[in-house]
């Protein structure tokens, strides 16, 4: 085994949705150091330049039902630019060259989970994602206040409801609870004084533009953590992540999914000491150079999307341009992660969530559909003793056991199946 | 909730019982063990509906008779003309005229202001309140989970239904299986043994590896022998109340759920405890039509289910107990809408249930903090389901609780 293997393959799955053909190797020979620095070293918050922006027009207010026409082609329109969206979204995971950009706005999707279910416009959740681009490596109170200010955050948590003399606390509890300190860290008097100071705040729904409304604002001195004072939304989201607990929950967080989901945050590794000034970069150097990567018991389960995308990153899929075109986001749903879906304002489980039977087989059929799509000459022209040893480094696999080698071996001159095995396996299915 | 158990049930909330130990059944299995070993005639049966989101309690059960409430909810309250009058000042929500008919009939029992000390406001900490029966210690196993420990292992005792299951199938020992509602369709030929291969046990693997090779493994320990038993359509339910608009445009999963289970009762599935569920209580904003469809969906679906069931001898072994993991503020928000509170009813409904109303109805005059007082501990009625239909010590399960809703059995 080579040295840093599991460093490396942690690292490729993680932190850049997977190697494309030729890095892990490389990376083998260049040694972990320089390969994370490389990654990690990425331009920060880049648009991608290789695929259009897209364009959603403002689909504007929902026709009257009276008008049957006009709502139904209201209905499809919306339809097709929701998975216009998702499929630009899973296309930048595919072919960016700053995966770890995409990596991490990944992340923030899932940490301040909003749903289209519930939005519906795709404009405003395109806005979201471009807020999340842009801080994902940046400064997280900054986030936060772009965040608090987001159009689709906004009407997901009934912001644009909320008023002076009868806040709605929706945005508030979650905006503590699951964004900036996690529960137990604040009080339900906090909760509802949070809930007055984001009073006024209004949202135009199929654009997601957030304007401030000081009349249905709540003026008032607002007691919030001891202090009371008049506060808004910008006020109060400052004084929210400069509480200490804000630091560790945000650690936790980026460990939880990116280094473990059962074992603790551990101090010895610095997460919580580089995230002190909010820096997000900071953080996540961390998490990579301090030695959490080399502890054997830190596995972590490939997410449906992460395992998706790893896979097309590996055979140079891009995922639109794959047939039928609803392929890709039937079985996604399949495996229950859609993204701009997320089940609830939690976000997406992680690890055992992902290894039923259910996803087991629709994970087998997605992989059987991708088979017919994939250019096989490269693993072909491969002799067929090197195939194992060359999917494996393809795939950034730490090593197969015994039972998937014997399962590959009695399928090596199958390309397609071949293919099958190797991405079903649990080697590969979780990241070792 | 302090950190390590609230991730911890964050785990669970997604992952629960599956991975290693766990099955994911298939319906042929199910059916399969229906007709081999049937559950025993007269055994009851409990099914847990599941309400996700807060329901609030004093939309659905209306103290009509109380200015107060008109007063605290001038935006969203029902006229006492439009309430399904029940007793003591107290009516169902409008849409919910088959549980009117249940509660006519006695089968209904309304426990009201159910909840547990020190009301927790948020969605995650409560449902994991109310799924592990652990109020104040954190634990992560679920209430029916730690009585499935101690019953001999079979897959087939505990089942929800959709892929992931709900903690409080999760036990230390076993858990609850999961029937994706889809059904599973197990690839077969070569690639089939060779999927079969990749489910085996490895001495190098993780036990995140493992839980992935078992997954493989489980598709293809599931019986191939079909039986005829459920091929017929659901049985038919001439006596069941017609209504409009009630579950016009809602969620339809919660009555596919229930018509699965019912059928698989009828064939007399093995199988002592259901769990289904149904989302989209959380009713910020707009709520009354919102929380009106989903209670007609949820009294038109149980009402169903509990017909399918007559003529089958089974009828009268069967408890639904429906709850959700918190009721909402009283006063409502501006947009029509009401945050998280803290008690509100619980619904348990058979033919050997006493209906009537249980537990003191919570005074609008005196709230505690602008939210309802808790008259009801949620372990009473845990304890007596426990007891009457499981034949359990509440006390071994529950952290020796002693409390019992009086009288709720006949």
């Amino acid at each position: 085994m080579e040295p840093q293997r599991l460093e490396l393959t942690r690292l490729y799955a993680r932190f850049a949705f997977g190697p494309r053909p030729g890095e892990f190797s490389q990376s083998l020979k260049d040694g972990f150091t320089p390969s994370a620095k490389k990654i990690l070293s990425q331009p920060q918050g880049v648009a991608l330049d290789s695929l259009a922006t897209p364009n959603f027009p403002d689909l504007g207010a929902r026709p009257s039902q009276a008008n049957a026409a006009a709502s139904k082609a209201f209905t499809a329109a919306l339809k097709a630019q929701s998975d216009e969206l998702t499929l630009w979204w899973l296309d930048c995971m595919a072919l960016t060259e700053n995966p770890l950009l995409e990596r991490m706005t990944w992340f923030w999707h899932g940490h301040w989970a909003t749903s289209i279910d519930k939005v519906n416009f795709a404009l405003p959740m395109f806005n979201q994602n471009q807020t999340l681009r842009a801080n994902a490596l940046g400064n997280f109170r900054t986030m936060a206040h772009a965040m608090f200010n987001d159009g689709a955050l906004q009407i997901w948590l009934d912001g644009n409801d909320n008023v002076k003399g009868a806040p709605n606390e929706n945005l508030s509890r979650e905006f503590m609870e699951l964004f900036t300190l996690g529960v137990n860290n604040y009080s339900e008097e906090d909760v509802k004084a949070l809930a007055r100071a984001f009073t006024g705040y209004q949202v135009v729904r199929s654009t997601g533009v957030v304007t401030f409304n000081s009349k249905r604002h709540d003026l008032d001195p607002i007691r919030l953590f001891g202090s009371s004072v008049p506060l808004n939304g910008d006020t109060a989201t400052d004084l929210v992540v400069s509480r200490p607990e804000n630091v560790t929950f945000i650690s936790q967080r980026l460990w939880y999914r990116f280094i473990s989901s059962s074992s603790q945050l551990d101090t010895k590794f610095g997460i919580e000491a580089a995230f002190a000034n909010r820096d997000i970069a900071s953080a996540v150097n961390a998490l990579v150079f301090n030695g959490a990567l080399s502890v054997p018991q830190h596995t972590v389960v490939r997410q449906p999307v992460e395992w998706f995308i790893a896979v097309c990153r590996a055979f140079s899929l891009q995922p639109s341009k794959l047939t039928p075109k609803t392929m890709v986001m039937n079985y996604l749903q399949k495996m229950a992660q859609v993204p701009f879906l997320p089940p609830n304002v939690g976000g997406w489980p992680t690890d055992e969530a992902w290894l039923s039977s259910a996803s087991a087989q629709f994970r087998i059929a997605f992989a059987a559909a991708l088979a017919k799509q994939i250019d096989f000459n490269p693993l072909a022209s491969v002799p067929s003793e090197k195939r194992i040893v060359y999917i494996r480094d393809l795939l950034g696999v730490y090593e197969f056991s015994t039972r998937t080698f014997t399962a590959l071996t009695n399928a090596k001159d199958d390309l397609q199946q071949f293919f099958v095995l190797a991405v079903c396996s649990p080697e590969f299915v979780v990241s070792a | 909730m302090d950190t390590i158990s609230r991730r911890k049930f964050l785990q669970l909330t997604g992952a629960a019982t599956v991975g290693a130990g766990a099955a994911m059944l298939s319906i042929s299995e199910i059916a399969e063990a229906a007709i081999t070993r049937p559950l025993p005639s007269g055994t009851p049966i409990v099914v847990v509906v599941t309400l996700y989101g807060g329901n609030d309690g004093l939309n659905t059960v209306v103290p009509y008779t109380d200015s107060l409430y008109y007063s605290m909810r001038p935006d969203i309250s029902y006229k006492p003309e439009t309430v399904l009058p029940l007793s003591d000042g107290l009516g169902l929500n409008p849409a919910m005229r088959e549980m009117k008919s249940l509660w006519d009939q006695k089968k209904l029992a309304v426990i009201r202001g159910v909840g547990y000390p020190y009301p927790d406001h948020s969605h995650f900490s409560s449902m994991a309140i109310w799924q592990t029966g652990s109020p104040i210690s954190h634990i992560s196993s679920g209430w029916l989970g730690r009585w499935l420990d101690t019953q001999s292992a079979d897959p087939m005792l505990a089942i929800s239904l959709g892929s992931v299951p709900p903690p409080l199938f999760a036990g230390v020992k076993r858990s609850g299986s999961a029937l994706p509602l889809g059904g599973l369709v197990v690839p077969s030929g070569k690639l089939g043994m060779r999927c079969q291969t990749l489910g085996k046990s490895s001495i190098n693997d993780s036990p995140l590896m493992a839980a992935a090779a078992t997954s493989m493994g489980n598709l293809f320990g599931l019986s191939d022998n079909v039986t005829g038993a459920l091929k017929g359509p659901a049985p038919a339910a001439p006596d069941l109340p017609v209504i409009n608009g009630g579950n016009a445009g809602g969620d339809s999963s919660l009555q596919q759920q229930l018509d699965l289970v019912a059928k698989l009762i009828v064939a007399g599935a093995p199988t002592k405890a259901w769990s289904v569920s149904l989302g989209g209580f959380d009713t910020h904003a707009n709520e009354a039509n919102a929380q009106s469809v989903l209670l007609g969906n949820v009294s038109y679906s149980v009402a169903r289910f509990l017909n399918q069931l007559k003529g089958s001898g089974r009828a009268s072994d069967v408890t639904v107990l429906i709850y959700s993991e918190f009721g909402r503020r009283v006063k409502a928000n501006a947009s029509q809408g009401t945050d998280h509170g803290t008690s509100g009813p619980v619904f348990v409904i058979g033919d050997r249930i006493n209906g009537g109303m249980y537990g003191d109805q919570p005074s609008l005059s005196r709230l505690i903090d602008g939210d309802l007082a808790v008259t009801t501990d949620f372990r009473d009625i845990y304890s007596s389901i426990l007891e009457r239909d499981l034949k359990a010590d509440p006390a071994q399960i529950l952290n020796g609780w002693k409390g019992r809703v009086n009288s709720l059995y006949k």
